[in-house]
């Protein structure tokens, strides 16, 4: 989700609808607004519909829905006789240029549109950076795209000295923020006159030469980066919303150095893409009635459409980048009707569920382990490395914080942790979690398997083996499980009071008395007693 | 109302009218110290008069309890010589430690004569007067108690007597218990009780009473509301490859939530067998997207950060439809952890496939799951997620907090059903079950809903409906 902050009334007036409407049609275009203040208003636009991004999108959008504007909105475009020449650049090969005339732009909304840009397509400036000047500064036709050493000077936006490139990028905020993605052998990219003056630095920051202002009509527009159409989308958002403001667009001539990087000869390239779909897809689809007019649908979308028989062909704008095939149209179609219009059907195929047989045993121990009085407690996945006694575990590697920075192998150490939080409860404390350890196992696919476990302790203060020993005794017998105890060594138990539980030969689970150096490595004061069984493993013994 | 003990009393002072606490104590059998207490009482409800007196009388000290069985030193020297001289030596060695006590009451006492080395006694036996005493010291008479108290075998002592005297009888007598007994029960002796009153509007000790974790019961809930609905459950684990996790749900490999701080990565790789889904996959992002898709990044292990990816192995598995499946289960995601956010949580995931499954009836399968969690009021946003379309969030009323989102849905895109070799439609979504718990639970702080508190937990109200 990406938020833009717009001027409620100039919006409102614009549109000549009222916020409660506006509100609406929003919502029914993926987007959320809420009031800020008296005048603000903050939009949420889904990531998909960038061309939302700016007061001129969203009036273009509604202007549909409302039916003042039907089809693709028709922007006039120019010929230049301005020119980008695109030379090698190894970090960010692609550019683009487009210029537009007589654009009627509120100046912090135009700077937030790009920003919006630039933090979503282009992938915080690595994909994508533009750089927006003013037209009437630019000196030359010809414009380049080049490598220049990081020592060429120029006076950075809002500079009031020449620096170099390297200063730029070493003294100031931006390009510490985006200096690292583009310098490769102390070479950077710049768009330049061809007498050799800097507009930009992408994508780092534009040069003060070509700043834009309030009064700033014409403008001129580079976009450049890693992926070409993404940069040629950039472009096409850009100037389609600036001509929406009454603009007019003018094409640049571009000329790549090496015809095999890209062989455009104009930008903006303005790509319309054509799908065709068959209407009773689309009916299908969505399970409606076939009277519908999808056509107007669509154009009230502001795309233009066709019928041919059976089939519509849609032609989709440039500024709707979101589209890529035929259901994101029934998608469109959709939100025309309004989703809110489409009854819900009463859909039913007749079958049972079933549950997973996991599920039903947990259930059942879940009641016996309340039956032998031990009361349910519910603890993170995720828990602090030094925590675990078994050391085979998964270390994340990102944790963002140390208190969970593994996943538990085992729950005796989650129940010990919680006992020592609760040592001044009323006793005796008589806990039970049943839940997912996550432990290594080559014979699976990503080489670790979820492993169901039950675990129980009885903290008071005085406790002893039978007491752990009887209620789990008595918790198996209950499931038909006759088990055997066979003393173990342990490093969590004391020795000669732990013992492993068996079924039919293999264990099951481990139980007995806390040694006293664990309990003081958990800062716990009293004795405890413990036991888990392996859930997934007594499944494995009962279900043959 | 009179105990039982109380009763005792009063039927042993009804013989003697007067009596004292250490006689009551003798006769009715019981300690000293409930006797004390139970004469109060009487006192107080009027049945008997109380004084209190202060009482001298002679005890035995230590030493008197070893002369009381051993017998005094001069009486064991006279009976030892027997009538004959010995060298005061040889006698030394004969009675040890007692000598000098020995000699000097029997000389005394004129029992013996000392003439060059010898003793001589007088006379062959002898039980000293005193030593009788220390037998009886009540009747002894004045002169051998001081001199027994001069020779420190006995001391003087002080003891509280309480004097009780019968004011009045009881009129009626029943006697009362506190518990029934198998004595008392099968003896029939119950029947000559009454059974001592409780104060029993006192609320009662703490009595630790187990029950299921409420979080935990929500859980299975909603996963009775989905088996009632005809779905199947699946579960798969918490680490996952990236794959399930997005590469097969059309997730582009350099999309923002794939970045480092939006899932929990974890070391190592997995493997996929099935060469034609990989590839399939590939195709479906290099048309798609338009860039080159790699492997070794879709075969990274995460914590999956979304149930979809247990969804996406189901569609992997290249079920046959009609299908319906759900899963209840944890997902992870880096987070500030706050009120309102964890860094694991749950989510219901669903997966629907069938020939002729449309977006309205998908629309309806939603509204349906809210109305049986409770939901009665939802409406329906268009929505961008990269695996469906078209695709929809569902917004569902609260009491206290007015329209909130609660889940992602949508039909799966085509790409997505193209790659698994499915021919039929599909639709799913994933409902976040947190938020709905705790709305459901009355709780306001997220983190409670798996709290390390035991007085939380267990003072936690069962939700009964």
């Amino acid at each position: 989700m990406v938020t833009i902050i717009l001027n409620k009334n100039k919006l409102l007036n614009k549109l000549g609808i009222d916020e409660d409407l506006l509100e609406n049609i929003l919502f029914n275009l993926k987007s959320e607004m809420k009031m800020l203040d008296e005048d603000n208003l903050e939009i949420e636009i889904n990531a998909d519909r960038l061309d939302l991004l700016s007061s001129d999108g969203i009036s273009r959008a509604i202007k549909g829905l409302l039916e003042r504007e039907l089809g693709e909105a028709k922007y006039k475009v120019v010929d230049t006789d301005y020119k980008l020449i695109v030379h090698n650049v190894r970090s960010r090969p692609y550019a683009l240029a487009a210029v537009v005339y007589n654009a009627n732009i509120d100046l912090q909304e135009l700077i937030q549109f790009q920003e919006k840009l630039h933090s979503t397509i282009g992938r915080k400036r690595k994909k994508v950076a533009i750089g927006i000047h003013d037209l009437n500064k630019i000196d030359t036709k010809i414009i380049e795209y080049k490598e220049i050493p990081t020592t060429y000077k120029f006076i950075p936006l809002n500079g009031n000295r020449e620096m170099t490139i390297d200063e730029v990028i070493y003294q100031t905020e931006q390009g510490k923020l985006y200096g690292k993605l583009s310098i490769f052998d102390n070479l950077s990219p710049s768009i330049i006159q061809s007498d050799g003056q800097v507009l930009s630095i992408p994508p780092i920051i534009n040069s003060e030469k070509s700043k834009i202002d309030e009064r700033t009509k014409n403008f001129f527009i580079d976009v450049t980066g890693t992926s070409f159409d993404a940069v040629a989308q950039t472009l096409d958002l850009l100037v389609t919303n600036l001509a929406e403001s009454g603009g007019i667009i003018g094409k640049v001539k571009i000329e790549y150095e090496n015809k095999r990087v890209s062989n455009v000869e104009y930008s903006p390239l303005l790509v319309h893409k054509t799908i065709s779909v068959n209407k009773n897809y689309i009916y299908n689809t969505l399970g409606i009635d076939k009277e519908k007019d999808i056509c107007r649908h669509i154009m009230r979308m502001r795309m233009d459409c066709e019928e041919y028989g059976a089939n519509i062909k849609v032609i989709v704008p440039p500024y709707r980048i979101d589209i890529i095939n035929s259901i994101d149209i029934v998608e469109d179609v959709a939100m025309s009707i309004g989703y809110n219009n489409l009854i819900p059907s009463k859909y039913l195929i007749s079958n049972y569920g079933n549950y997973d047989y996991t599920t039903l045993l947990e259930r059942r121990i879940r009641e016996l382990s309340i039956g032998a009085n031990f009361i349910e407690i519910f603890n993170f996945v995720l828990i602090k490395e030094s925590k675990l006694f078994d050391k085979k575990y998964i270390k994340i590697l990102n944790p963002i914080s140390e208190e969970y920075n593994a996943v538990r192998n085992s729950l005796i150490p989650v129940l010990l942790d919680f006992l020592s939080k609760n040592q001044h409860a009323k006793f005796p404390v008589r806990v039970f979690e049943i839940g997912d350890v996550v432990i290594k196992d080559d014979t699976t696919d990503t080489g670790y398997r979820n492993d169901k476990r039950v675990a129980y302790a009885i903290m008071d203060s005085r406790v002893s083996y039978e007491d752990i020993q009887a209620p789990i005794h008595y918790i198996l017998s209950s499931m038909g499980i006759t088990p055997n105890y066979i003393e173990t060594n342990s490093d969590i138990f004391i020795e000669g009071r732990v013992a492993n539980v068996l079924y039919k030969n293999q264990a099951i689970g481990i139980l007995g008395e806390i040694k006293p150096e664990i309990l003081l490595k958990f800062d716990i004061e009293y004795p405890i007693v413990m036991a888990e069984l392996y859930v997934t493993k007594i499944m494995e013994l009962i279900r043959v | 109302m009179l105990s039982e003990n109380e009763i005792k009393i009063l039927d042993f002072l009804k013989t003697v009218k007067r009596s004292n606490s250490e006689e009551i104590a003798n006769k009715t059998g019981l300690s000293i110290s409930s006797v004390l207490s139970l004469i109060n009482l009487l006192a107080e409800k009027g049945y008997v008069r109380v004084e209190k007196k202060v009482e001298e009388y002679y005890a035995l000290t230590e030493e008197g309890k070893k002369r009381k069985n051993e017998g005094l030193p001069e009486d064991i020297l006279i009976n030892k010589l027997n009538g004959r001289e010995e060298e005061i030596n040889n006698v030394k060695t004969m009675l040890g430690e007692d000598f000098n006590i020995a000699i000097s009451w029997a000389k005394k006492k004129g029992l013996i004569d000392i003439k060059e080395g010898k003793i001589i006694p007088k006379i062959s036996s002898h039980v000293s007067e005193e030593y009788y005493a220390l037998f009886n010291l009540e009747n002894a008479n004045k002169n051998l108690i001081e001199v027994l108290e001069r020779r420190g075998l006995v001391e003087k002592r002080e003891k509280i007597i309480i004097l009780v005297e019968l004011l009045k009888e009881p009129e009626e007598i029943t006697p009362t218990i506190s518990n029934i007994t198998h004595e008392i029960l099968v003896s029939g002796e119950w029947k000559k009780y009454k059974f001592k009153k409780y104060n029993v509007a006192a609320f009662p000790p703490f009595f630790p009473i187990s029950k299921k974790h409420y979080f935990k019961e929500f859980l299975e809930k909603v996963k009775d509301i989905m088996i009632n609905l005809g779905f199947t459950e699946v579960n798969t684990g918490y680490v996952e490859m990236e794959f399930y996790n997005f590469d097969i749900l059309f997730q582009p490999q350099d999309h923002p939530a794939r970045e480092i701080h939006d899932s929990f990565s974890i070391e190592g790789m997995g493997k996929i067998d099935n060469q034609d889904l990989l590839n399939n996959v590939k195709k479906m992002h290099e048309s798609s997207w338009k860039y080159e898709w790699k492997q070794e990044i879709a075969l990274r292990l995460m914590l999956r950060s979304q149930s979809t990816a247990t969804t996406a192995r189901v569609l992997a598995s290249k079920p046959n439809p009609p299908l319906k499946v759900f899963t209840v289960g944890k997902v992870f995601r880096p987070d500030a952890i706050d009120a309102t956010h964890l860094i694991e949580f749950h989510q219901l995931d669903g997966l629907i496939i069938d020939d002729n499954f449309t977006f309205r009836d998908l629309l309806g399968v939603l509204r349906e799951i809210f109305y049986r969690l409770g939901i009665r009021e939802i409406k329906f946003k268009p929505a961008y997620f990269p695996f469906t379309e078209p695709s929809v969030e569902v917004y569902g009323y609260l009491e206290k907090l007015g329209w909130v989102e609660m889940c992602g849905a949508g039909l799966l895109r085509p790409e997505i059903l193209n790659a698994v070799g499915i021919k039929s439609r599909a639709g799913a979504w994933g409902i976040g079950l947190e938020r709905l718990a705790m709305s459901f639970l009355n709780i306001n702080d997220i983190r409670l809903l798996y709290s390390n508190n035991i007085e939380y937990i267990r003072e936690m109200k069962v939700n009964l409906w």
